[in-house]
């Protein structure tokens, strides 16, 4: 099924309902007709998109330029959802499973909280990328997301378990108050890294300035990062062959929690 | 009209967080104008002696004077008619009147934030997040025998912070004022305030952050690298020193300014400080306070978190309240060219938002109340000129450490109060929308 973008929201449109989850087993005129959340105003989804084709395989297609519009994939467990054109917040937002591919930038807030699932961007991401929402410490519990781009402040803040992978530069405090889970950014890792880290692992190829409760542990060659860089090959990303086979500085924080945590920083 | 002056004793300045409640108005015999505020320090002079009614129009629609009958349905049929409305600013008003403000943003599912999204919000955030150690000021006041100052100038912003709260006050334990404290300051370049300190830290600026989280692991005895001097520009000694120092007072207090809170780091920075305090009670007993400026605008966290659970940065698209700083704060709304209408009260975003803001502010209709023309109510479709709080208009505002405090106007204005203004319009949107209200009281 194909979702096009016919008109531009005037407002931000919150569209939690195209998920598969929502839309399998609807025809094309069902899910014209199913609501959505444009600013404070309820309208049909036939007033922003032209629906056509049926669901096959649970997978959906949404074109356009959708960076108003908020929420697409919100919770859904299984199928796929493939969106050419930018997309906006909380996009993903609570995913338990099934994949998302967007073919243009995301928005604040991707992935946040969710458990299960992969997200792919190949553009840039905005702040909070697989995050806890304000107010809880817990965010993301598990699945992958890979960003081809750049990603902006507090990458994976709070996670608990799962992956996100940068292929460009993250901003600051990417993995504050991570508890665990694993994020490689390929390029540079922004201001404060791990700030609050309990456990869990960053890793990036480039140099980084620490913040002084991490001590520097020793210089070795990590051989799980092996298996990680050739995945993320096959995910798209541009991995060199150095950063492979390369020796790694092993750094352990946050010394202000438990002293679990590690970063993880290529040395040339 | 008496031919003799009024003298209001005890008067309430807000033009600072400080709100000093002990001013002594003197009005001139034809109630007009202030001839003389005992007590006031140069800036609440100013801004009672400066004062005067001015003969603008009572309200302007696309710049047109008109009625105030008008002007309510001009602005109530903006709210009404919006999809996304945005309320902002509050923070120089009434409670009274911010309490007519969030229902008028419950009954058009519109957005509400106040100025605290630009000033403390990140520390609204760390307040979530760690959680905070306070006290009253008047506790300070008494028992405060370490009091550190980070990122702010209250000698020039709050000039009577010194003498009525923190560094000279007498209090029961501190009888000898000054002599009785230590005075800590960090701040990335000297400043008038700083000149009292008995301890000064210039820091590096951007490097906030940094020096928490290093005098964090000094109280908390964990591994702290020797990078510190390097990228804060302080001795480990120094601050081993200074940390010693807190942990040895008997009641120590951290104020915290925009110097930390609208730094690289923000909400971070003040959620660093907030957990430096309450490590330090491991040993004694410490709380930190954010120095505010506008005079209510701890009066708008209280009234918005009263009514909606959260203190700024607050949507009503659904019909319930969500809260997200950064998606739901003004200046990101408007940057990103978001809502369909604004209504700014007593504040001035056309002034002071980022450029991608302000051309979007001149895109939609906006509502504004305000003493004075502003740069905002001269874009505005429909301006209202209100009386001013505290000098005409009584109600009740919130001192920078939560404390409420009744205001004692001094005369009269021509003009209606906001609070009147905004529940007219309230009043207005319910009749549009066919809403029952619960309490209906005749409008202005
Ligand atoms: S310190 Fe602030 S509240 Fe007190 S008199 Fe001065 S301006 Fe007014």
């Amino acid at each position: 099924m194909k979702l096009v973008l016919h008109t531009q929201p005037e407002v931000p449109l919150e569209a939690e309902v195209i998920s598969p989850d929502f839309l399998n087993g609807k025809t094309a005129d069902e899910v014209a007709a199913l609501t959505l959340f444009h600013g404070n105003n309820e309208v049909p989804l036939s007033e922003f998109f032209d629906v056509s084709g049926e669901i096959e395989n649970a997978h959906i297609e949404v074109e356009g330029d959708l960076t108003k519009v908020k929420l697409l994939g919100h919770k859904m467990s299984d199928g796929s959802l493939t969106i050419k054109g930018s997309v906006g917040a909380h996009l993903g937002a609570e995913m338990t499973g099934g994949e998302i591919l967007v073919e243009g930038n995301a928005g604040d807030w991707i992935g946040r909280e969710m458990s299960g699932g992969r997200i792919i961007i190949k553009g840039d991401a905005g702040h909070l990328v697989g995050s806890a929402v304000r107010g809880s410490a817990t965010g993301m519990l598990g699945g992958e997301i890979i960003i081809q781009g750049n990603a902006r402040n507090e990458v994976g803040n709070g996670m608990r378990r799962g992956l996100i992978a940068i292929g460009g530069d993250s901003g600051d405090f990417t993995g504050v108050n991570m508890k665990a889970g694993t994020i490689f950014v390929l390029g540079k890792l922004g201001q404060r890294p791990g700030a609050g880290m309990i456990r869990g692992s960053i890793i990036s190829t480039q140099s980084a300035e620490l913040l002084p409760t991490f001590t520097y542990n020793t210089t070795f060659q990590p051989s799980f990062l092996r298996n990680y860089m050739i995945y993320f090959r096959k995910l798209g990303l541009d991995i060199r062959k150095e950063y492979i086979d390369g020796e790694y500085q092993r750094w352990s924080g946050d010394s202000l929690e438990l002293n679990k945590g590690e970063i993880l920083l290529y040395a040339d | 009209m008496s031919e003799e002056s009024k003298v209001i004793k005890n008067a309430v300045c807000t033009f600072c967080g400080c709100v000093c409640d002990d001013i002594e108005l003197t009005v001139d015999p034809a109630g007009k104008h202030i001839t003389k505020a005992n007590n006031a320090c140069v800036l609440g002079k100013a801004w009672f002696l400066e004062h005067k009614v001015e003969d603008y129009p009572v309200a302007l629609i696309d710049g047109k004077e008109a009625s105030l009958k008008d002007a309510v349905e001009a602005a109530a049929q903006i709210f009404v008619s919006a999809k996304f409305p945005a309320i902002y600013g509050l923070s120089d008003t009434t409670c009274e009147a911010q309490k007519e403000a969030v229902a008028i943003a419950d009954y058009v599912n519109g957005n509400i934030d106040t100025t605290t999204s630009v000033c403390h919000g990140p520390t609204g955030m760390a307040f979530q997040g760690v959680g905070e150690s306070t006290a009253s000021l008047g506790e300070i006041k008494n028992r405060a025998d370490f009091v550190m100052y980070w990122g702010g100038n209250p000698a020039e912003a709050h000039p009577r912070h010194f003498e009525r709260y923190a560094v000279t006050a007498k209090g029961a334990n501190t009888p000898n004022g000054k002599d009785d404290r230590h005075v800590a300051m960090v701040d990335i370049r000297p400043t008038p305030s700083s000149l009292i300190a008995d301890t000064f830290l210039q820091i590096k600026p951007g490097s906030d952050f940094e020096l928490l989280w290093a005098m964090r692991a000094l109280v908390k005895d964990a591994a702290l690298d020797d990078s510190v001097e390097e990228r804060t520009g302080i001795s480990k000694a120094v601050l081993e020193e200074l940390v010693e120092r807190m942990k040895n007072c008997q009641f120590g207090v951290i104020f915290f300014g925009m110097g930390l809170t609208m730094t690289r780091g923000r909400h971070f920075n003040a959620g660093a400080l907030l957990e430096l305090a309450t490590d330090l009670n491991q040993y004694t007993h410490f709380v930190a306070l954010p120095t505010r400026g506008h005079g209510n605008v701890t009066g708008a966290d209280n009234v918005v978190s009263w009514q909606t659970g959260f203190p700024f940065g607050v949507n009503f698209n659904r019909g319930y309240p969500r809260f997200n700083p950064g998606e739901y704060t003004t200046s990101d709304i408007l940057g990103r060219g978001e809502a369909d209408a604004l209504c700014v009260i007593a504040s001035d975003p056309a002034s002071n938002f980022s450029a991608k803001a302000i051309e979007h502010i001149k895109k939609i209709p906006v509502i504004t109340l305000d003493p004075k023309p502003t740069v905002t109510s001269s874009l505005a479709k429909v301006a209202f000129t209100t009386a001013t709080y505290g000098i005409n208009v009584p109600g009740t505002v919130y001192r920078m450490d939560n404390v409420a405090l009744s205001l004692r106007p001094a005369f009269d204005s021509p003009f209606p109060s906001d609070q009147m203004v905004l529940k007219a319009i309230k009043e207005r949107v319910c009749e549009l929308r066919g809403l029952n209200q619960t309490t209906k009281t005749t409008a202005a």
